[in-house]
């Protein structure tokens, strides 16, 4: 009991917890959980509707691309769930239905289930996310977009308790709003120019298949079609100049470049288990294929004052059939021993043809036929043993290999001279891995596992190459309270001869919560996250020649802690407060521009860090009206600073944010 | 109320003498005489569908179904050691009980050779039978907070300013990962699978919902299908701009175009800046205004269209 004090009074001060959104309202003492019997069924439901508010100050297009909780009345959150209380309803016996946001939150939400034992079962899941993000710091704000991204899952199980059952679902994603994205015109030296998009797209998936079980042998069979379409087009309606240094122009842009892809697949898989020994393994084939075209016309002058007048069409198809197979053995020659096998294989390649023609001021002409292709075949395998020396404790290890080969063919066909090269890249991992669970005490779990490993030709700088990973946690849980903590680190070194590429990541985290009743409740966690990587590059500065052997060097020191606390004030009152920061302090530093001697020193030493605040307190009150109302009001503050600001800008921001709400229950 | 308890109980515990030797199924509707609290609500349960069907085999029903028979228990008059008790169960016998039906799942096929299982971490860590706090899947906690319970860090990555929306409840943790293991994802070799659930069953979990970078593109960002999207995004939540692992974009392009020998689909290196691209330029160090298609082309080799 001691030690628990010491570990309390240790993490108190942070007194960090689990963030939430401040609506809608969650944790209230007197939700029943029983409901009202209606002749044959029991109904528990409740309804919160209310009217949230935002008002903020600083930069709003950030904001937006981080919070973006605006004004409105809202049902901000339903729960019903219908249960037959003898298992023989007449048309389903259970429907479970949740709702987030509804009414225009950029978040919402809705789950259905409708199901009838041993008929049928019904699942719904419907989303939709209002996107916004001006990309000020990664496009300097001329890929902006605002979109509504939309997701829906109908999923059917006939005869979910039978020996067969057939399956049988649709998903549809859409992606649809207005946004800004760039383009470059005439010359690839000449300034680009901001066009506007109007994004639409759309992607359809069909699916159906069968469950086989006879004893303990299973087996699944899966078809599934599924079609994206995109039908984004760009215009430009006024003349758009170039910078103050280039005279270029763009008088009239217009592109359309409709997309359509499809995909047909299969997926088997069977599944086995004995006494002593476990199998199952998968064959999945997905055949995709895109066919494309794209119309763009552009008039204006060129950076040289000269007038262009340029029309560009592109037809073809690419295609990318991707077969992948799995094989897993799971071995229980004794009580406590156990080895388990995976071996997969992954095949995937991808080839098209494209017909590209640009026609210039009708006096010049240009023409040529691209090809590529790119495969990927992938061969894994794993073996790892396991042996519980105890009750108490348990150790496993293992071994995996990789072997992935990339080829490619790059090839071109036009009026100039031809090309055509042919590469082809195969490299292996190996790794080691290791680990241990030990119950040293009642409640208490201690988990350290790592991982070291080493690929003989990493493909990109940034890839793995001698890596190694150490991950480990320490738990103690009883019913009303845990504590725990972990320690992670992934150390990867990627260096060669000519250059140089580490990156080393360490995290520290510590959590707490107690729950002693459903409505009260404390939880805190507070986690470090650092990273440095040093990475050798090569860039042109002002210089006509090249600067070689540079390094990037980018740290990162965030703390992130957490508060939650929820407890009744009086028998009819209950307070939650709630508070998250999360700090980068970057390298340390003071000023964005440490040791500038030169432009290019001020420029690199300006982005490679990045220190920052962001914290989010939020309080919440819910009243007791009746036993079946309560009333509802919370406040929630969002603070955004940045330290330095990148690239000469600063999107700082703060908003005040908050809610009230009526909630009906039962 | 002595007398009653006694009456109640005393049939079973016949019963329980009886069959002692052997211990015989005693039926759900035994159980409920000194388990009210747990018999109360059970008919919300999903497992209480064994129950209505009545046509499943005791061994598969109610209460005994995973417990097992209960006659050496009630003979008993109750105890831990009489009776199938998951709180006294190793983690790998917990896991066999449940798999003996949950299997049937295409999700949970893989769950033996799965990271969680791996590190003990098995059914009765994440779901409730009896107290979920979630109507599906019986979870003892919404689906976020239970993840979060262990992964504090992955936490901290969703309370950073540019993430998924996780704790805003749009994106749940499952859309791309599957907690009961899952098969491999192609462009993953050796290291951790971090569990993730394959698009199509066959790619990278974040063509679920990001399509339009599925392709297939004629002039393909290597990087971007032999690495994956991690090569230049972190998913869970960055403090930077479009989930990026860099503040500014042509640091991280940068990393890898830089001409170094050996890596590359050549060999030869990723080629890196050509002459024209002055980074002292504003309008140079924002590789993706004149780099547009950056996630594949079927115009451009180098992503201009």
């Amino acid at each position: 009991m001691r030690t628990l004090s010491a570990l309390l009074l240790l993490l108190l001060p942070g007194l960090l917890g689990a963030q939430e959104t401040v609506a809608p309202t969650t944790g209230v003492s007197t939700l029943s959980p029983r409901g009202e019997n209606t002749g044959d069924y029991n109904v528990v439901q409740s309804w919160e509707f209310g009217y949230r508010f935002a008002s903020v100050g600083g930069d709003g297009g950030k904001y937006r691309a981080d919070i973006n909780y605006g004004n409105g009345i809202r049902l901000l959150s339903s729960d019903l769930t219908v249960n037959s209380r003898d298992g023989h309803g007449h048309w389903f016996d259970e429907i479970v239905l949740t709702t987030q946001g509804l009414g225009n939150d950029p978040y919402e939400s809705a789950t259905l289930r409708i199901q009838k034992n041993r008929w049928y079962r019904y699942d719904l899941l419907w989303r939709t996310n209002d996107y916004f993000n001006p990309g000020l710091t990664v496009a300097d704000g001329e890929h902006l977009q605002d979109t509504t991204f939309r997701w829906q899952d109908h999923d059917v199980t006939l005869f979910p308790q039978s020996w067969i059952r057939a399956n049988a679902g649709y998903s549809r994603n859409t992606q649809v709003g207005p946004a800004l994205t760039t383009e470059q015109e005439f010359d690839s030296q000449s300034d680009v120019f901001p066009v506007f998009r109007n994004m639409r797209e759309e992607y359809d998936e069909y699916r159906t298949g069968v469950d086989i079980v006879r004893r303990s042998f299973r087996f699944s069979i899966l078809h599934r079609w599924e079609y994206f379409k995109d039908v984004t087009s760009d215009t430009l309606t006024t003349s758009e100049p170039g910078g103050s240094d280039d005279p270029s122009k763009v008088n009239s842009f217009n592109r359309t470049q409709p997309y359509r892809g499809r995909t047909p697949g299969w997926l088997a898989t069977i599944y086995d288990e004995h006494k002593w020994i476990a199998m199952n393994g998968r064959i999945t084939y997905a055949g995709g294929r895109g066919n494309f075209i794209q119309n763009e016309s552009a008039l204006g002058l060129s950076r040289f004052g000269t007038g262009q007048d340029v029309q560009v069409v592109v037809s073809g198809n690419g295609d990318r059939p991707v077969i992948a197979g799995d094989l897993n053995l799971t071995l229980t020659p004794a009580r406590r021993l156990s080895f388990t096998n995976n071996t997969s294989v992954s095949d995937t390649r991808i080839s098209g043809d494209n017909q590209f023609e640009q026609l210039n001021n009708a006096t010049l002409s240009a023409q040529a036929l691209n090809f590529q292709f790119l495969g990927l075949l992938l061969i894994t395998n794993s073996t790892d043993i396991h042996y519980r020396f105890s009750k108490k404790f348990d150790a496993f290890a293992g071994y995996r290999y990789s072997d992935r080969q990339v080829r490619s063919i790059e090839a071109a066909l036009g009026p100039g001279p031809v090309f055509n090269t042919t590469a082809s890249q195969s490299n292996q991992l190996r790794a080691g891995v290791a680990g241990f669970s030990w119950i040293p005490l009642p409640d208490l779990r201690v988990h350290v596992e790592g991982e070291v490993g080493r690929n003989d030709h990493p493909f990109a700088p940034i890839s793995v190459g001698d890596y190694h990973v150490i991950r480990s946690r320490i738990q103690y849980r009883k019913k009303a309270y845990t504590f725990g903590g972990g320690y992670s680190e992934n150390y990867n070194n990627n260096s060669i001869v000519i250059t140089a590429y580490s990156s080393r990541s360490r995290n520290y985290d510590a959590n707490a919560s107690w729950n002693a009743k459903s409505w009260l409740l404390l939880d805190a966690s507070y986690s470090k996250l650092h990273l440095d990587t040093i990475g050798g590059i090569a860039f042109f500065a002002g210089a006509p020649a090249a600067l070689f052997n540079q390094q990037s060097v980018f740290i990162s020191n965030i703390h992130a802690a957490n508060l939650g606390l929820r407890f009744p004030i009086t028998s009819r009152a209950d307070f939650y407060a709630g508070y998250n920061i999360t700090k980068d302090t970057g390298d340390g530093r003071a000023s964005a521009a440490q040791n500038a001697a030169t432009p290019v020193q001020t420029l690199f030493s300006g982005v490679q860090t990045f220190p920052l605040t962001y914290q989010t307190p939020l309080v919440r009150i819910s009243l007791k009206i009746t036993g079946k109302l309560r009333y509802d009001v919370g406040y929630q503050y969002y603070g955004y600073h940045e330290d330095f600001g990148l690239l000469g800008t600063n999107q700082s921001y703060r908003a005040h944010t908050g809610y009230t709400s009526l909630l009906w229950y039962f | 109320m002595r007398i009653v308890w006694t009456a109640l109980l005393l049939p079973m515990l016949l019963v329980g003498q009886a069959a002692s030797q052997t211990n015989q199924f005693v039926g759900s509707e035994v159980c409920k005489t000194c388990h009210p609290n747990v018999w109360l609500n059970f008919y919300k349960n999903a497992h209480y569908k064994t129950i209505a069907s009545g046509k499943q085999i005791p061994a598969q029903t109610g209460c005994e179904g995973c417990h097992g028979p209960g006659g050496n228990h009630v003979a008993a008059k109750g105890g831990k050691a009489t009776i199938k008790s998951f709180s006294a169960l190793t983690p790998t016998e917990a896991l066999d009980t449940c798999i003996g039906c949950h299997s049937r799942d295409i999700s949970k096929s893989n769950i033996r050779r799965s990271a969680h299982t791996e590190a003990d971490v098995v059914c009765t860590n994440c779901h409730s039978i009896h107290q979920p706090a979630t109507p599906k899947f019986l979870l003892t906690k919404n689906q976020t907070e239970l993840c979060y319970s262990c992964h504090a860090s992955v936490r901290a990555a969703f309370e950073m300013p540019s993430k998924h929306r996780v704790n805003e409840g749009v994106v749940k943790c499952s859309d791309c990962h599957n907690p009961h293991g899952s098969s491999a994802v192609p462009n993953r070799m050796a290291s951790s699978s971090a569990m993730l659930q394959p698009a199509f069953d066959t790619e990278e979990p974040c063509l679920k919902c990001h399509q339009d970078k599925r392709g297939p593109f004629v002039f393909e960002h290597a990087s971007v299908r032999v690495e994956g999207c991690e090569a230049c995004h972190v998913p869970h939540g960055t403090m930077n701009a479009k989930l990026l692992r860099r503040p500014v974009v042509f640091t991280m392009c940068l990393e890898c175009h830089n001409g170094a020998g050996t890596f590359g689909r050549e060999n030869a290196g990723v080629f890196r800046l050509d002459t024209g691209h002055n980074l002292l330029d504003p309008k140079y160090q924002h590789c993706t205004v004149c780099h547009v298609r950056i996630h594949g082309s079927n115009a451009d080799p180098t992503f201009l269209r």
